[in-house]
């Protein structure tokens, strides 16, 4: 069921410039972000999915820069577009985003009041009445009440100033929306009552999600396909069924770190590990990057490059032993 | 385990070599003591330390003189200061009286006039005097004097102070009569006069008139017990000495190289003590806390509040307080200065975890403080130390100006601080002001540079491996 | 042979909140009961699992255990010896036999210490080995038993060098030194990458193992509980409501929090879209200064009936198996599940004035 496309990215490369050399952090990525849609982005640190993140936006955090790719948004590149025309018409108004910790980013000295309204006032010349049923509708559809505009941030819990966080991703009505491990610093309940909130935003507002976490339970849960990145580099797109189903995941990370993922309800004699660790993106190896931590490693991994190739529709892998030839 | 000390030793060098700040700070302390230790052959003028304030003993050096290396710049030389002593004497006796003739030839070309010149007389019982400057041009210019002197005495005869008269009438008769009105004797430059080319223009742009100038001085002694012990002609340059010299006619490199060794030791001894004591009060406050945090805030606050100027007038009503006490009058009112910033960083150190750790495997408080907190904050030491250093300095100075100060030394601020009450600024007299000033920064520069190299050795997350 | 090793009887801490004017001039005091009468006993060689969400008591409990804090009432024995008020030397021996892995395993450690130093601080501390020799070579020896070798590689270096993996068990050679008996891990493993976590488990485990520890693992994420620890006590607002074997308290849960926690979890299954619909809980924690009277769960509790809040707080009961509970309910929750909801159609209006 092919859904529109809202966003395309097309070999996206985002490099870190420092003194010990060039961090390739981004190195080629391209997928694609369907209508109403959750898509999970996993990796584990330094895999560069909140890199990808910031880039969407074309915020990159300096050192870092956006050396190439195409972020295609109905069809228009946002990389060729100025910096006032992106701040205009695309950031938080066509693609907003949930900042990791941004609960903790509230300013304190401010009333939430204050700081949804300067946010709003900064992209629509509103009425204050208009502004005021902008906020108390976004407030409400976050399951918060009125009169949380008039307190402070520290009067809230962790749960509700992420709720509010993401009202202020939502009111300008964008149609996407990317959130980097909004629950990560929730406690479980909160955090189940904030994934709910988000799977009904989706299909209310008819707005789409990209989820960026490291915890494969929780993207299980929310997303509709899921893409697994692991070095800069994207290793798998899937849909929910083709990762977590029955089957199984196609690239030799994604099983492993399946493997590595404990569970509530089963009985797990021995969790998966896989040895060494992440490699350094400044001079990454040959080849496929996962090569040297691979348990079903082949001779040809270290030598070619591997890309994205579908193996059956909707599923794409950048795995040697996945290909058939 | 010996070699290991020595190794360790090494090892640091090796590390702290490779920040060139820090060599350089290094290099500008080696240079600092050199000069310390040097003092004794460095200092032209010898008992420049001791007689500093005793103006007799800078008599004989020209008042606000250039450098002397302001000459190789210049296109219009300086005259340098000269001594001629003992001149050719010729002794005419007449009965009981005699008189004595000295001339001194005097060659002058150089582009600006001496600041000033005179005789130094050495007499005993009574004598006149008589002295006329003859210039190449012809023109002579006469003073008459009759000095009853009885009694060994040394008499000054100074251009400025006894000639100004003549040579004001000498100039009016060459000078535009209107600009001469204008002028009274005291507002006109007595030596540009007596050596400038005789012509309209000499009391405002006089041009120098080169040639041989005559001093001829006359002392008629009057009685048998009179006596011309010794006779000295001095003429006073534009330049001297390699910094120039003040308006107290100072030579200012002797004030450099003796106030090198005051510099050094207000400065490390009252920015170390100070930095140690407050580092180590900050700490135990914010590691603390409870009332015994409450206390030292209190205390501090107490301290913070005593404004330092009365007691120190109090103490000196009382008696004289030596540079030592004036140290560790600092020392105990600058411990303040880290205290309030050190609290607040202990405070923040204190919720690591690694503090917890400590805790938990059993760590007593001084270990806990002396390993764990007080390292974290050597970088911020020697940021404290670095700048309390300059401040050290000139609070030093600062308070010999009012006359608190220790008189029996000489320190760069006290340089410093002369300049700038004698209007040093205003007058645009650069070597008085400069050399002072950026010896104080150079010595705070230094302390900078090895705080900052030892930051960089100490601070393990710049390392790189 | 199972002997308790660490019996906790009725354990309390109270912190004490400041006060305004009026509070003082009226006596009154406000308290947070951060831990509010915990009682388990572990036995030697054992994981013990301590699980809630965050201000439920459990990292206090393991400071408490590790005396970090005083003890305000209740009893904490240490084999067999009371060791709730020690002072001196006796604390310092208790130092030796407790220890801790701290959660974050960057700031756990100086970072201007290297390895070295940090692992011959607890040496110097207590004095163990009687010269620098004995010491070099303990610590090379544990070194070499949490897999951080060669050695000498990794005593140079200071943490901010290491990985997180790697950093976690250089933190769990520190807590080795000293060889204690009990070692309290504060969420060791939760920031550490997925993929790392169970080697650091699998260490954690061998070492049990090869050297009798016996762990009190802390953590609010179950799925890891359930993985790595023995028996499980699921902690609310200061108190323990439910505890026993870990397969036991997961699968067959009793207490109405541990299922809403339950019902929370997501698993890295597919189609499990709207698992955790319905979370079976309601309202906000309490803050720990207001403690709801009566069964302090009940203002979140589908439930709660009047007894709840109108009679004292319920006790954990053994329900068999070493499976205990701190409901009144739980024998009509276990019978008739979901159906023993209430509602405030079914019981009148009568609620409790603690509900959100």
């Amino acid at each position: 069921m092919a859904k529109e496309r809202v966003l395309e990215i097309r070999d996206l490369e985002l490099h870190y410039f420092t003194r010990k050399g060039v961090v390739r952090a981004v190195d080629k990525i391209s997928f694609d972000l369907r209508q109403s849609e959750t898509l999970g982005v996993v990796g584990e640190s330094g895999c560069g999915k909140t890199t990808m993140g910031t880039a969407l936006l074309n915020m990159p955090t300096p050192p870092g820069r956006i050396v190439g790719g195409q972020i295609l948004l109905d069809g228009h590149d946002v990389l060729k577009l100025s910096e006032t025309e992106v701040r205009r018409r695309v950031r938080w108004e066509t693609i907003s985003m949930v900042f990791q910790g941004a609960m903790n980013c509230l300013t304190p000295v401010y009333t939430i009041k204050k700081q949804m309204k300067e946010t709003l006032r900064q992209h629509r010349e509103m009425s204050k009445q208009e502004m005021d049923a902008r906020m108390k509708k976004y407030l409400n559809l976050v399951g918060l009440s009125d009169d949380v505009l008039r307190r402070y941030p520290h009067e809230l819990s962790g749960g509700m100033k992420q709720r509010v966080v993401i009202a202020m991703a939502l009111f300008l009505e964008p149609k996407v929306v990317i959130c980097d491990e909004p629950t990560t610093a929730l406690d479980v309940v909160v955090q189940a009552q904030v994934i709910n909130l988000l799977k009904d935003l989706k299909d209310e507002l008819q707005v789409s999600f990209i989820f960026i976490t490291h915890d494969l339970s929780i993207e299980a849960e929310v997303s509709d396909r899921i893409m697994i990145m692991y070095a800069g580099r994207i290793a798998e797109i899937g849909t929910n069924e083709q990762i977590y189903g029955p089957q199984g995941p196609a690239h030799p990370y994604t099983q492993r770190l399946l493997a590595a993922t404990p569970r509530l309800h089963e009985e797990v004699a021995e969790l998966a590990f896989i040895p060494g660790t992440p490699p350094d993106l400044v001079a990454p190896p040959t080849g496929c990057r996962f090569h040297p931590r691979c348990h079903v490693v082949m001779e040809r991994c270290s030598r070619d490059d591997v890309g994205l190739r579908e193996i059956e529709p909707d599923h794409m892998v950048a795995c040697w032993r996945c290909f058939n030839d | 385990m010996k070699g290991a000390r020595f190794s360790g030793l090494r090892r640091f060098w090796d590390e702290y070599r490779q920040v060139k700040s820090g060599l350089i700070g290094i290099g500008l302390l080696v240079v600092f003591i050199l000069i310390v230790l040097l003092e004794p052959v460095a200092l032209p003028y010898r008992q420049a330390n001791e007689r500093w304030r005793d103006i007799n003993y800078w008599q004989d050096s020209p008042r606000l003189a250039l450098p002397v290396w302001v000459n190789w710049f210049t296109s219009k030389d300086y005259p340098r200061s000269t001594v001629i002593s003992e001149p050719k004497r010729e002794e005419v006796a007449t009965g009981t009286l005699r008189v004595i003739t000295m001339e001194v030839p005097y060659e002058f070309t150089s582009g600006h006039p001496p600041s000033d010149m005179y005789y130094k007389l050495y007499l005993t019982g009574r004598a006149s005097i008589a002295f006329e400057f003859i210039r190449p041009d012809g023109e002579k210019v006469e003073l008459r004097r009759s000095t009853a002197v009885d009694g060994a005495q040394i008499l000054r005869l100074s251009a400025i102070e006894t000639l100004q008269e003549r040579a004001y009438a000498l100039g009016a008769r060459y000078e535009d009569p209107t600009v001469a009105k204008s002028r009274n004797p005291r507002m006109i430059d007595t030596m540009g006069v007596l050596f400038g080319q005789a012509a309209k223009g000499i009391f405002t742009k006089p041009a120098i008139l080169d040639g041989t100038y005559r001093m001829k001085i006359q002392v008629a002694l009057v009685n048998e017990q009179s006596q011309l012990n010794k006779a000295e002609f001095v003429v006073l340059g534009g330049v001297s000495g390699i910094l120039g010299t003040d308006g107290d006619r100072r030579d200012l490199w002797c004030g450099f190289i003796a106030g090198t060794k005051w510099a050094l030791l207000i400065g490390l001894l009252t920015s170390l003590i100070s930095v140690v004591v407050g580092v180590v009060y900050g700490v135990a406050a914010g590691y603390f806390g409870g009332w015994i945090d409450a206390l030292m805030n209190r205390i501090f606050e107490v301290v913070l509040s005593i404004p330092l100027l009365p007691i120190l007038i109090v103490m000196s009503a009382v008696f004289n307080p030596s540079i030592w006490i004036i140290i560790a009058m600092m020392c105990i009112f600058f411990w303040v200065g880290p205290v309030k910033t050190v609290r607040s960083m202990a405070l923040q150190i204190k919720e690591h975890s690694y503090i917890e750790a400590a805790k938990a495997l059993g760590a007593s408080h001084r270990r806990i403080l002396f390993r764990h907190m007080v390292p974290q904050l050597i970088p911020y030491s020697f940021a404290s130390m670095a700048l309390a250093v300059p401040g050290a300095i000139l609070f030093e100075a600062s308070i010999s100006l009012i006359g608190l100060g220790d008189p029996t030394i000489v320190s760069w601020g006290q340089v410093l601080r002369d300049a700038f009450s004698s209007g040093a600024v205003l007058q645009g007299i650069w070597w008085w002001i400069i050399p002072p000033g950026v010896a104080i920064a150079l010595m705070g520069m230094t302390f900078a540079f090895i705080g900052f190299a030892m930051d960089t050795i100490l601070n393990p997350k710049l390392k790189t491996r | 042979m199972t002997e308790p090793i660490l019996v906790a009887e009725n354990l309390t801490k109270w912190f004490p909140v400041k006060r305004t004017l009026t509070q003082i001039t009226r006596g009154e005091r406000t308290w947070v009961r951060a831990v509010d009468g915990v009682s388990f006993s572990i036995n030697k060689g054992e994981i013990f699992g301590l699980v809630g969400e965050s201000g439920c008591g459990k990292t206090t409990t393991g400071k408490l255990i590790m005396k970090l804090l005083d003890i305000t009432d209740g009893r904490l024995y240490m084999k067999g010896e009371d060791v709730t008020h020690i002072q001196g030397a006796a604390l310092a021996k208790h130092r030796r036999e407790v220890q801790m892995i701290f959660q974050d395993p960057y700031s756990s450690m100086n970072p201007r210490f290297t390895v070295r130093d940090v692992l011959m601080e607890p040496l110097e501390i207590h004095k163990v080995g009687q010269n620098l020799q004995e010491r070099e070579v303990w610590v090379r020896e544990i070194l070499n038993e949490v897999k951080l070798s060669p050695p000498d590689e990794f005593l140079v270096r200071h943490p901010h060098m290491l990985s997180g993996g790697q950093r976690q068990r250089a933190a769990t050679a520190r807590t080795l030194m000293l060889s204690p008996s009990v070692i309290v891990a504060d969420e060791p493993v939760s920031m550490i990458d997925l993929s790392t976590r169970a080697e650091i488990l699998s260490m954690m485990r061998q070492l049990q193992r090869e050297l009798g520890l016996t762990y009190v693992y802390v953590t609010h994420d179950l799925s890891t509980a359930r993985y790595f620890v023995d028996r499980l006590a699921v902690m609310y607002l200061g108190k323990i409501v439910e505890m026993g074997p870990v397969g036991v308290v997961i699968d067959r849960c009793l207490h109405p929090y541990t299922q809403a926690l339950i019902g929370a979890v997501c698993e890295p299954k597919s189609g499990r879209v709207n698992q955790i619909k319905d979370v079976p809980i309601k309202g906000e924690i309490p803050a720990a200064t207001n403690i709801p009277p009566g069964c302090r769960f009940h203002p979140r509790c589908l439930f709660s009936v009047p007894e709840c809040w109108e009679e004292v707080e319920p006790t954990l009961v053994d329900v068999g198996g070493g499976h205990m509970v701190a409901c009144r309910r739980h024998e009509d929750i276990e019978k008739r599940g979901a159906a023993a909801r209430t509602s405030d159609a079914s019981l009148g209006v009568r609620r409790s004035s603690f509900e959100a």
